[in-house]
């Protein structure tokens, strides 16, 4: 076993390993980093992960949840520090598996993941606390720095397999409409689909013919795919049957998905240009690198500056915008706490995803993964749509809109108290005045 | 909270968080109950921004409540998020700005001329002077000089009824924290009640908004007092500068800088109830 693999082991069992052992991880964790771009390309199938925030325990949680690294493929899109108790043993595991499995974990930045914000909200004084002096979160920081900024999915499946019958038969929706392709579908942490929604199917041919290979993660696949339509639909408005080369019913049309922590930039309108940023620095108060870090989606229109004085909030008509030009078909980002651990706002065009549930140990939320499976349909080939040939992509036809990819997103809730080592949170009275 | 164990359905808000029932005490003529449920689902958030007017806080526990009612005089006063947050300015005219809210606008001004309008704005520090809400049946206070008897406070009487109610919470985008918190102890004789607004906006404000609720069983008497105090954020970290402790970590602690912040206003009022 190697010092890695045991380092693995030790944070695993949420107990930190040793000041030097820290240097020499974050020391090969940059080295790993700098050869990254400011855009990670990632290939689906990817689970999609947003904040952590030293939740340590409900990261586990997570694990058990969305499959074990390398099993699954796993994408954080920051935030993983801070506000919980155990930023140390959450962030320092992800980087030794990062480490270990470079192709099968990818870490962007969030906006925690820097010195001003974690001196303030406790990702410092942890470390003074648990190390006895600031070098860790020293070395910490300056991995922070090399972290990529954003990521793009690419080979997403528009259809998702369904997953194994629920086994609780009381859900609902769960019939599919006649000839229509899995879109979206909600599994408790138990496995059990909770909703699910199916969108009419892309083309007018047979369908019988899918390849039923495993499309995503782990777990629950069930083979027979349920979907024996009949070629009676037109499909969604603007999708001419003719935009299809290929038998296939799941042929790629699926854009690219686009992950970043908070969102987008006006200085910003493509993803070419979040290449160009120099991100290797402290995350800074202003200008793209800020925005795409920072900035909420908002229900307006166009730009608009949040009242607090400094970020950006952006409407839908941004998003679609944005997705067009850029042959992406969903931004998925985290940074905002959301009740239900994911939400999808203006139409599908953007989700926010959220893993830290109960957070700060008192909101009773729930927390939420995405997973985007693989399509299988194109014998491998990847519709490349990341902004960087162009969208001269064969299986659109003219004015087609791109799909956004089948979602399947997994719910969980914080891990049992007593595998936290420490005591449920009750009010202690106190004589306060 | 232990609400974690229970299978999440993805229905009803109850059904997510074990159904904690308010807890309640009833001693002397005077039931005192509280509640405390998950933050808010997109739903009744919604609900709560068309009703409100403005964006709620991050972190809205719109269920929670401490509720103290006087069952022969009808009397009662509660203590709940919708209200807090509806005396929160919504017009914008007290915003703060954060604190380098200069240096990003000024850097903002040549690119994009375009985007000028703030959206929607309000006091998004959520400041709130919110003293309780009283049943509307309830005899209005009248003003006093007459303070509140600490000593008796002070006195170890058995807790026979304790519990701390957050009723919502906001980071400030990162920039620091707004809260409003509710603190209840009963005991045999008497009862105190504390609503705190803590608001720390790095670098520029720091904000302490207490209502206190004192209840004398045995007289029926009821004090309510409310102090507000505020200052700057250097200034206050200059006074700390001069204790040996850890700094960050008293800006976060706000029974201590309420030693040293400055009151900016106070008043009291009173009311016997009937018997």
């Amino acid at each position: 076993m190697s010092d890695l693999d045991r380092a693995i082991e030790q944070l695993r069992a949420c107990r930190l390993i040793p000041e030097s052992q820290v240097r020499e991880l974050c020391y090969k964790a940059r080295e790993l980093l700098i050869e990254e771009g400011n855009v990670v390309s990632v290939d689906a199938p990817v689970t999609i992960c947003g904040d952590i925030h030293g939740q340590f325990h409900d990261l586990m949680e997570l694990f058990r949840v969305g499959g074990d690294v390398p099993d699954t493929n796993y994408l954080f899109m920051g935030d993983f520090v801070d506000r919980g108790f155990y930023s140390l043993e959450s962030f320092l595991l992800l980087l030794c598996l990062k480490v270990r499995y470079p192709d099968r974990i990818t870490l962007i930045r969030g906006n925690h993941e820097s010195r001003q914000i974690t001196t303030v909200y406790g990702f410092y004084d942890e470390c003074i606390r648990k190390y006895g002096s600031a070098n860790v979160w020293r070395y910490c920081c300056e991995v922070f720095d090399y972290l990529a900024l954003g990521a793009i999915v690419l080979g997403a499946s528009s259809e998702l397999e369904p997953t194994g019958s629920s086994m609780n038969d009381t859900t609902q929706s769960t019939m599919p409409i006649d000839d229509g392709e899995l879109e979206t579908e909600v599994l408790n942490s138990h496995g059990e689909v909770t909703s699910t929604s199916y969108r009419p199917r892309f083309r007018p041919s047979s369908v019988a013919s899918n390849d039923s290979r495993n499309i995503s993660p782990p777990r629950d696949i069930s083979a027979a795919s349920g979907s024996t339509g009949t070629p009676t639909r037109t499909g969604v408005p603007g999708t001419g049957a003719s935009a299809d080369g290929n038998g296939s019913a799941t042929t790629s049309r699926t854009g690219a998905v686009l992950c970043v922590h908070g969102g987008l930039s006006p200085l910003i309108d493509s993803v070419d240009k979040i290449r160009l940023i120099d991100r290797k620095q402290e995350v800074p108060h202003e200008g793209a690198m800020c925005d795409l870090l920072w900035s909420d989606p908002d229900e307006i229109e166009g730009w608009g500056l949040s009242p607090r004085g400094a970020g950006f909030l952006f409407g839908g008509d941004i998003v679609k915008q944005f997705n067009h030009l850029n042959g992406l078909s969903l931004v998925a980002r985290a940074h905002q706490l959301v009740m239900e651990g994911y939400k999808e706002m203006f139409d599908g065009g953007i989700v926010t995803v959220w893993s830290a549930p109960n957070y700060c140990y008192r909101c009773g939320n729930v927390a939420a993964i995405l997973e985007l499976g693989e399509d299988t349909s194109n014998g491998g080939t990847i519709a490349r749509s990341n902004g960087e040939y162009g969208r001269s992509n064969g299986v659109l036809g003219e004015g087609n809109t791109v799909v956004s990819p089948g979602r399947r997103y997994r719910v969980f809730e914080a891990a049992a108290q007593d595998t936290r080592g420490m005591p449920a949170k009750k009010p202690v009275a106190d004589y306060f005045l | 909270m232990n609400a974690t164990h229970l299978p999440t359905q993805p229905s009803g808000h109850a059904a997510t968080y074990p159904s904690k029932r308010p807890q309640e005490i009833s001693i002397q003529g005077f039931r005192i109950s509280t509640q405390k449920l998950p933050i808010l689902k997109a739903d009744p958030i919604e609900e709560m921004t068309k009703k409100l007017g403005i964006t709620p806080p991050e972190m809205i526990f719109g269920d929670n409540y401490v509720m103290i009612e006087h069952e022969k005089s009808g009397w009662g006063i509660n203590f709940n998020a919708f209200d807090a947050l509806d005396k929160v300015d919504k017009t914008g005219q007290s915003m703060l700005q954060v604190a380098y809210s200069k240096e990003w606008q000024s850097s903002r001004e040549k690119t994009h001329e375009g985007i000028k309008e703030v959206v929607k704005p309000f006091d998004w520090s959520y400041s709130t002077d919110y003293k309780g809400t009283l049943s509307p049946s309830a005899k209005p206070f009248e003003n006093t000089e007459k303070p509140i008897p600490i000593q008796l406070l002070m006195r170890p009487d058995p807790i026979l009824f304790f519990d701390e109610v957050v009723l919502y919470e906001d980071e400030l985008a990162d920039n620091g924290i707004a809260m409003l918190s509710c603190k209840i102890r009963v005991m045999p004789g008497r009862l105190l009640l504390l609503t705190r607004f803590f608001m720390r906006l790095d670098n520029v404000l720091i904000r302490l908004r207490d209502t206190r609720v004192y209840v004398d069983f045995e007289t029926r008497e009821v004090i309510r007092e409310y102090q507000s105090k505020e200052c700057e954020y250097e200034k206050v970290r200059q006074i700390l500068a001069s204790t040996r402790d850890d700094i960050p970590a008293l800006m976060r602690d706000a029974n201590r800088l309420s030693e040293v912040l400055p009151v900016v206003e106070k008043h009291s009022e009173r009311i016997v109830l009937d018997a």
